[in-house]
């Protein structure tokens, strides 16, 4: 006998109270007044024991409702097989279909091991089948029909997903929280060592759930791959474009592989390469001539082995002309052109041309060709020009202002709109400068950038946020970076200069990616990866604002959302390796590339001490050679059944209760005829 | 009428003399509703029928009723005096219900008094005892003498133990008239140390009558499961239980009671249980039966 709670066992030491009420009592019964007691005769020991056998009914009656009480939340429960019935248990059969059961024959191993289980079971004993990959898929119910359950095992497939053998603890706790029979978990896998934690805490088993292991495939399969490409997601010259990819070997022999670079299923180039024994090597392809517009790319090596999905890499490149910045200041400041331009070269793949006018030239500058702007503090604008630049921005263009010592000067900034409250010179102040003490790290320019809280600001322009969103706040509350939707296009307030009168940024290495960030933002680009893994989520909703319907083209030519996840959904995990266009909620279109986890190319199985470790570190072990993958294991051999008596204890709580009342009620009648 | 012979009914009244009149009255009236059997207007007493009296004398129609043999006297023929031994110690003031038994024994001595002193011509004297003489009033028949009686019945108050020896033994010094002596107790004693005590009262010829008054919660207690019980007059305490009280004390209380009247009869006294939920008339006409000194 066992408790699955035992921690509540403590309630048991409640039964001092009613005993010490007991005591109570009879310490405190009431005397009564008698004329003479010369007709009584000593009959001290008697009496008092008698009565103490009346009280003791009562008592024991409720230290046992105390007792069955603590009894029933602990959960007691008995293992072993009722004489004569056969145990009643779940029998749950989950099969890993993850990318590594690609390998060989491995899922018909699995499936096959999985149908013998099944064949075995009893008739009357409930089953369930479930798939293990990224996630735990249940396949069917609770049923007895063994045709429904072989249907099920039939169906399942290897996919591309990333194995995680941590889902079954979680698929066991959750089988276990709401089954009230014990559990014969079979788990039919390759049991790759990639796929177990370092912590077995997280594989154990809840109490009443039995594993049984399965291990199919080989002890050891040598597998190539493409483990990594690394490769720019944008491009605006090819000629500077590397593309460095990583060829990696798991217990494979030293041997050389044919690594070829395929753009738009075209093969463009191809090298040899030298792979050690379980070993990694890269090569590095350049000059490539990529077209305009989304790319699709692919590394493959030709690798003979058991599986091919790992073989290649899939990228997308944009390539796009350099966008168009122009940056404005008054005539009198150069510097920070300089250092606005330096930041932008210094970032690797900055894709932008900015032209440098001051304001005075802004009249005649015609603004179509411009992808964003920057008004570099500048005095005023005239009205004409503001008028022109504010309809710029309402059809759609991106406009950054800094407002440092010369445009403090001013009444109010101008397109943003914001009134100026003042100027504060901290160089004044005791401590000379402030810093940044709050930063929005959901705001993509800004936000992911760390050690805000180092640079010095020595000068910032006050203005009045109004509806404005603050990304950056100084320790005084005061706004430092401000943006404000204006019709289609958005307006940035830097509260401060880019020089170094009224700031040190630009002597700090974030600068550099702080400007490479905004040129990002500004330009519209944002930021994308070349590669996905299966698994990851797609945003299909960048602006939570725009309201549209987005599409997903998966790579099977298929549409998997329907009409109404087309209209709500905003991620979208990627189910399997290719190529997906997606089409955006704002009417946008992406092209992703989603790859096999590399993890699952190391089909390296788990060692069998570990495997025994598991199963020591859950509850309810499993017959040891299970784990050493048999497939013909007979099912439940030796395991044990649990029941579990809290319905028996909580029955005889109802009676322990009744009795207790039928008792008391006749005592306190008595106490009041008494009375 | 008979519903105000009901301590209960007399406990109501404040007044002792008019329990007293209250009582004697509605005896009396009780016995003129019966044929040949009242007081008359020269008609002084009844007595109990003995050896060698007057067979004209005899009542028969009580004989016919009671199966007894009476004597109907008239005044002039009495020259007795009644003296009433009054038990007021602590047990006397037990009660299980509205009438203790303090208050049943001042309401019968009331009415002996009230019926010996006004319908009787007897002088009643007064005696209230606990283990000493707490009040004493000798016997007179002079005005107002009755009401001197009633105040020392008013005044008698429950308290201390009980013992006959020294009270009878004070009292043997009056009693210098042939007369009547009625104790009224609950006698928590040995009936042979009881009897021992009182019989010396019967020298110089006096009737001695004994009155226990008991509480029907004395007689059969109710005792549910087990009780701690006190005594009212030593502060001891018992621990009983239900079936002790249900059997074997009742054994003791019947044996008591059976040896009490045993006891006195042998020693020519009389003797009658009188329990505190029973009408007064009961106990007058034992009085009238025992006057005579015989059952």
């Amino acid at each position: 006998m066992g408790w699955l709670a035992p921690g509540f066992l403590l309630g048991a030491v409640t039964i001092a109270v009613p005993v010490w009420l007991h005591l109570l009592k009879r310490s405190a019964s009431q005397p009564r007044q008698f004329s003479s007691l010369m007709l009584f005769e000593p009959q001290r020991r008697s009496t008092t024991r008698r009565r103490r056998i009346d009280h003791w009914l009562l008592l024991l009656l409720r230290v046992a409702v105390l007792l069955l009480i603590a009894a029933a939340f602990a959960e007691p429960f008995v293992r072993g097989h009722l004489p004569g019935v056969a145990p009643e248990k779940l029998l749950v059969l989950a099969v890993d279909d993850s990318f590594s059961m690609r390998a060989g024959t491995r899922m018909e191993d699995a499936r096959r091991a999985a149908l013998a289980v099944l064949a075995a079971k009893p008739r009357d004993t409930r089953a369930q089948v479930v798939a293990l990959g990224s996630r735990a898929d249940v396949l069917t119910e609770q049923v007895q029909d063994g045709a429904v359950l072989a249907g099920a095992l039939q169906r399942i497939t290897a996919t591309d997903a990333r194995g995680s053998l941590v889902l079954l603890a979680g698929l066991a706790r959750t089988l276990a929280a709401g089954t009230h029979m014990p559990i014969e978990l079979h788990l039919f896998s390759d049991m790759q060592a990639s796929g177990l934690p370092a912590d077995f805490d997280e594989l154990r088993m809840p109490p009443g759930v039995t594993l049984v292991l399965h291990r199919v495939g080989a002890a050891a399969t040598p597998n190539w791959t493409v483990e990594s490409v690394a490769v720019p997601a944008q491009v605006w010259d090819p000629a500077k474009m590397r593309i460095i990819a990583t060829i990696a070997g798991f217990g494979t022999p030293a041997a050389t592989r044919t690594v070829t670079v395929l753009i738009n299923d075209q093969p463009v180039s191809h090298q040899s390469v030298r792979v050690p024994a379980s070993g990694r090597a890269s090569v590095v392809f350049a000059g490539l001539q990529i077209p305009y517009g989304m790319v699709r790319g692919s590394v493959r090596i030709d690798s003979a082995d058991g599986l091919g999905g790992d073989d290649h890499y899939d990228f997308v490149i944009q390539r796009s002309e350099r966008v168009h910045g122009l940056f404005v200041h008054q005539g009198s400041d150069a510097a920070t052109g300089l250092y606005f331009r330096a930041a932008l070269a210094a970032a690797a793949d900055a894709a932008v041309a900015l032209d440098e006018i001051t304001a005075d030239q802004l009249r005649n500058r015609d603004l179509a060709a411009d992808t964003f702007i920057v008004l570099s503090d500048v005095a005023g604008l005239a009205p004409a020009a503001e008028a022109r630049l504010t309809d710029w921005v309402k059809a759609g263009g991106r406009l950054f202002i800094s407002a440092g010592t010369t445009a403090a000067q001013q009444r109010r900034i101008p397109v943003f709109d914001a009134r100026i409250l003042g100027a504060h010179d901290y160089t004044r102040d005791a401590g000379r400068f402030t810093a940044v003490a709050a930063v929005d790290e959901a705001y993509a320019p800004a936000g992911p950038l760390s050690g805000w809280q180092g640079v010095k600001i020595f000068y910032v322009t006050r203005v009045d946020p109004g509806q404005a969103q603050t990304a950056l706040r100084l320790a005084d509350q005061t706004p430092l970076l401000l943006e404000k939707r204006l019709g289609k296009g958005r307006v940035l307030l830097f509260a401060t200069g880019f020089d170094r009168l009224t700031s040190d940024l630009p002597l700090h290495p974030q600068f550099v990616a702080f400007i490479d960030r905004l040129a990002s933002y500004l330009s519209g680009r944002g930021a994308r990866n070349s590669a996905l893994t299966v698994g990851d989520s797609v945003d299909l909703r960048p602006d939570p604002a725009v309201r549209g319907s987005a599409d997903v083209l998966a790579p099977d030519g298929t549409h998997p959302l329907d009409l109404g996840q087309a209209q709500t959904v905003r991620t979208w995990p990627l189910p399997a390796a290719g190529f997906y266009t997606l089409t955006l909620a704002d009417s946008r279109h992406e092209l992703v590339a989603a790859n096999v986890s590399r993890l699952e190319s190391d089909l390296t199985p788990a060692s069998d001490d570990k495997l025994k470790l598991w199963q020591a570190a859950s509850q309810a072990p499993a017959a040891a050679g299970a784990a050493a993958a048999s497939a013909s294991a007979t099912p439940g051999t030796d395991a044990e059944s649990i029941h579990d008596l809290w319905w028996y204890a909580m029955c005889l709580l109802l009676v322990a209760v009744v009795a207790e009342s039928v008792v008391a009620s006749r005592y306190l009648n008595t106490l009041r005829d008494s009375t | 009428m008979q519903n105000l012979l009901d301590p209960v009914v007399l406990n109501a009244i404040s007044g002792l003399d008019l329990v007293a009149a209250t009582v004697v009255d509605g005896f009396v009236a009780g016995l003129h509703r019966s044929a040949d059997f009242g007081f008359s207007q020269e008609f002084a007493e009844y007595r109990a029928y003995a050896p060698g009296d007057d067979l004209r004398h005899v009542d028969w129609n009580v004989y016919a009723r009671s199966d007894r043999a009476y004597i109907k006297r008239f005044h002039g023929e009495t020259n007795s005096q009644l003296m009433l031994l009054v038990d007021a110690s602590s047990s006397m003031g037990f009660t299980s219900h509205a009438v203790s038994k303090l208050a049943y024994v001042r309401f019968m001595a009331a009415a002996l008094a009230y019926l010996a002193t006004r319908r009787q011509r007897d002088a009643t004297g007064l005696v209230v005892f606990g283990n000493t003489v707490r009040d004493f009033v000798a016997p007179a028949t002079r005005q107002g003498h009755l009401q001197r009686v009633l105040a020392a019945l008013v005044a008698a108050q429950p308290g201390e133990s009980t013992s006959y020896a020294a009270p009878l033994l004070h009292l043997q010094s009056f009693l210098r008239r042939r007369g009547m002596v009625v104790v009224l107790s609950d006698f928590y004693a040995p009936p042979a140390d009881i009897v021992r005590a009182v019989a010396p009262l019967r020298i110089h010829g006096n009737e001695v009558v004994l009155f226990q008054v008991l509480d029907p919660e004395e007689l059969r207690p109710r005792v549910d499961g087990s009780s701690m019980l006190i005594d009212s007059e030593t502060g001891a305490s018992l621990e009983v239980s239900q079936d002790y009280v249900q059997g074997r004390y009742r054994e003791r209380i019947d044996a008591h009671v059976a040896g009490l009247g045993r006891e006195a009869r042998r020693a020519g006294i009389g003797y009658q249980l009188l329990q505190t939920d029973q009408p007064l008339d009961q106990a007058l006409m034992q009085y009238l039966l025992l006057r005579t000194g015989r059952d």
